[in-house]
């Protein structure tokens, strides 16, 4: 998919913004903690302002290009986004097992439709890669996974 | 030499070498994967080593920092992923080797490099630890403020067509670098009411969303894994013969790259994603081809590789002579040392002779060792990656990032920041802000910061504060370094702006 976008403009843009937000955060900080970043914000600001005009007058690039399906990748945001809030309230073991045989078919569907059959092998062998992850991190590692509501 | 010669003894054990043996294995694997970093695979070996004598300890923790070092370059050859942050620099060429089927390629001169740069970090440590201790505690704040300055210039090599964007890109990883708690004012900046957010953005946090998710995210829209099978290790054209004639044949990059290592590792803090960074910046600046980096050049991979294993021995140099920790996982060795009741300084060459020189003879064992286990690695986790269909690749590399990024601090937050810096990033990548400059800048706003707070407030009394960071020699050497990089670095697009060169295809640092 082909966007029409100037993208010195929206580099430019995205510069502005987001030296705005942090100069809004950071009203009440003490000489020594501001003067480095406050440099950079300068900085930032003149580099993003010059891009901003060039975009006016000599743009680079005049659109952008999404290689490939944008639904699938807007559908794989979401599932990842899905899958940090699952995480906190089901637990890692359940949110990644469900989450990551959702992914799976989804793709898979890119090559035609996917099986039955196909899905049920599938299961085990993510259950035991989750359960493989979970028990190196848990057992060897000692880090302490989330285990939300269920496990 | 007595010592030596005993040490050497002891090091000739069956038991010693196994240890070598697992302690490299152990190190590829945990620093193949991304987010577990070198630090963490020593922490995680500490307590086995409780129980062992102390050589054997030294020796383990020694064989799984090389190890670890060197696992970072698979996943970023193969999945454009740095399994640990020194990795970085290999991603830019190490990467678009892989999707041209040049896999094996750069995974051999990953390991020769490694191999070759270990061994130079030990000779090294071995003849010149002493003198160049004394000449790493001449780096004051002002010093390191140009080593990050001069590690910046790098920005200007990275920023793929547009300059002005890769600047914004490093202003941006710089400014994300100050989220939290300020190094010299101690009070928390840019958290915006969230208590969590005081620790900062953690660096591998940002490493992982920037590499990882955008290359998921191509992956999962374009239907298809990111890498070839051409480069299949059987059907290979460059054997690993050819890859070591063409790297040996180059010493000069090999020279400098290792020269470069040596020296950023002797100063305190600066650690292996700087050694590497700089390295594969001159890598870049002197080659012949410079615009063939970034787009699958064997010497980015070679600077980059080299440099950061000449750490590992390098970084040992004001850590056994000061006490002071080269870079982090030398921390977890001082621990064990002061464990052990040795104490650094002269002593340990001296009266523990036999055991300090018998672990720094056993990190060239080590770095001997990451030939073999190396290549079967690579071998193995290059097939492992080939053969996996990507609608598995795809939810199990989101899997590991995720544990990955947990595991760093026990944080969702950090798990939620990642995401949302991949997403960012990736249409980032599309507008031409790339995540490279953006990772140099996260790494070198904190030591930039520091040096430059620092330096002012040192010269608080001064007429002209500033002045301050140019008052002494070392620091007007390396400010004219920073000067004489940007413009080398700036001159390629000068020129062809100008029409005194061809325009051929955009700058380099592409890490889509």
């Amino acid at each position: 998919m082909i966007l029409r976008v100037n993208t010195d403009m929206a580099a430019g843009g995205f510069g502005l913004s987001f030296a705005a937000l942090l100069w809004l955060g950071g009203t009440d900080i003490g000489r020594l903690s501001i003067l480095f970043p406050r440099a950079i914000l300068v900085i930032l600001v003149a580099f993003s302002l010059l891009l901003f005009v060039k975009g006016f007058f000599r743009p680079g690039q005049r659109s952008i290009e999404i290689s490939g399906s944008p639904w699938r990748l807007l559908v794989l945001i979401l599932l990842l986004l899905a899958w940090w809030f699952a995480i906190g309230k089901v637990g890692f073991v359940v949110s990644s097992f469900l989450t990551m045989l959702f992914i799976t078919w989804f793709l898979a569907r890119v090559e035609g439709p996917v099986s039955l059959k196909r899905l049920l092998l599938w299961t085990p062998i993510i259950a035991v890669m989750v359960g493989g992850f979970y028990s190196i991190f848990t057992q060897v590692l000692n880090v302490r996974l989330p285990s939300g509501l269920l496990f | 030499m007595e010592m030596m010669l005993e040490a050497l003894a002891s090091l000739m054990t069956f038991e010693s070498f196994i240890t070598v043996l697992v302690g490299v294995s152990a190190g590829l694997l945990i620093g193949s994967l991304p987010g577990l970093t070198a630090t963490m695979a020593l922490a995680v070996l500490l307590p086995f080593t409780f129980s062992m004598e102390p050589l054997q300890g030294l020796i383990a923790l020694g064989a799984v920092y090389m190890g670890s070092i060197y696992g970072g370059a698979f996943t970023a050859i193969l999945i454009n992923t740095p399994g640990t942050p020194s990795s970085i620099a290999t991603t830019f060429d190490g990467y678009p080797m892989a999707r041209q089927g040049r896999a094996y390629e750069a995974l051999a001169g990953a390991t020769i490099a490694s191999v070759i740069g270990g061994l130079v970090g030990v000779a090294f440590l071995l003849v010149l630890a002493p003198p160049l201790a004394r000449w790493a505690v001449a780096f004051g704040p002002s010093e390191m403020f140009w080593v990050a300055m001069l590690g910046l210039t790098l920005v200007a090599s990275l920023s793929s067509g547009s300059l002005l964007k890769g600047m914004i890109g490093g202003c941006i990883g710089m400014l994300l670098s100050t989220i939290g708690v300020s190094p010299v004012g101690g009070e928390t900046r840019f958290t915006f009411g969230f208590p969590a957010m005081q620790g900062g953005i953690e660096l591998i946090v940002a490493l992982i969303g920037l590499f990882v998710i955008p290359e998921l995210l191509s992956m999962a829209a374009e239907g298809r894994s990111n890498i070839t099978e051409s480069g299949e290790f059987g059907k290979s054209k460059v054997g690993i013969r050819q890859v070591a004639r063409h790297i040996l044949g180059k010493p000069v990059n090999l020279i400098r790259s290792c020269l470069i290592g040596q020296i950023i590792a002797i100063i305190p803090g600066a650690g292996g994603n700087v050694t590497s960074l700089v390295a594969y910046n001159e890598a870049r600046r002197f080659s012949k081809d410079p615009k063939s980096f970034g787009k699958g050049n064997i010497d980015g991979v070679v600077a980059s590789e080299s440099s950061n294993n000449v750490m590992v021995a390098g970084s040992m140099i004001p850590l056994l002579t000061l006490g002071i920790p080269g870079a982090p996982p030398d921390a977890i060795i001082l621990g064990v040392l002061l464990m052990h009741g040795l104490r650094p300084g002269l002593d340990l060459f001296t009266e523990s002779g036999v055991l300090t020189n018998g672990f720094i003879l056993s990190m060239g064992m080590a770095a001997l060792m990451l030939l073999p286990v190396g290549l079967l690695g690579a071998r193995l986790i290059h097939k492992v990656v080939i053969k996996t269909p990507y609608h598995f690749m795809v939810p199990a590399i989101a899997m590991v990032t995720i544990l990955g990024t947990f595991a760093l601090r026990n944080s969702l937050l950090d798990v939620g920041i990642m995401m949302m810096m991949g997403i960012v990033g990736y249409f980032l990548r599309l507008i031409g802000i790339h995540a490279a400059p953006i990772v140099l800048g996260l790494i070198l706003g904190g030591i930039a910061e520091q040096g430059y707070v620092q330096t002012m407030l040192a010269a608080v009394v001064d007429p002209i504060p500033w002045l301050r960071l140019v008052s002494n020699p070392l620091s007007k050497v390396l400010a004219a370094l920073v000067l004489l990089g940007a413009a080398t670095a700036m001159l390629p697009a000068w020129l062809e702006r100008s029409g005194r060169l061809d325009k051929g295809s955009p700058s380099q640092g592409d890490d889509s």
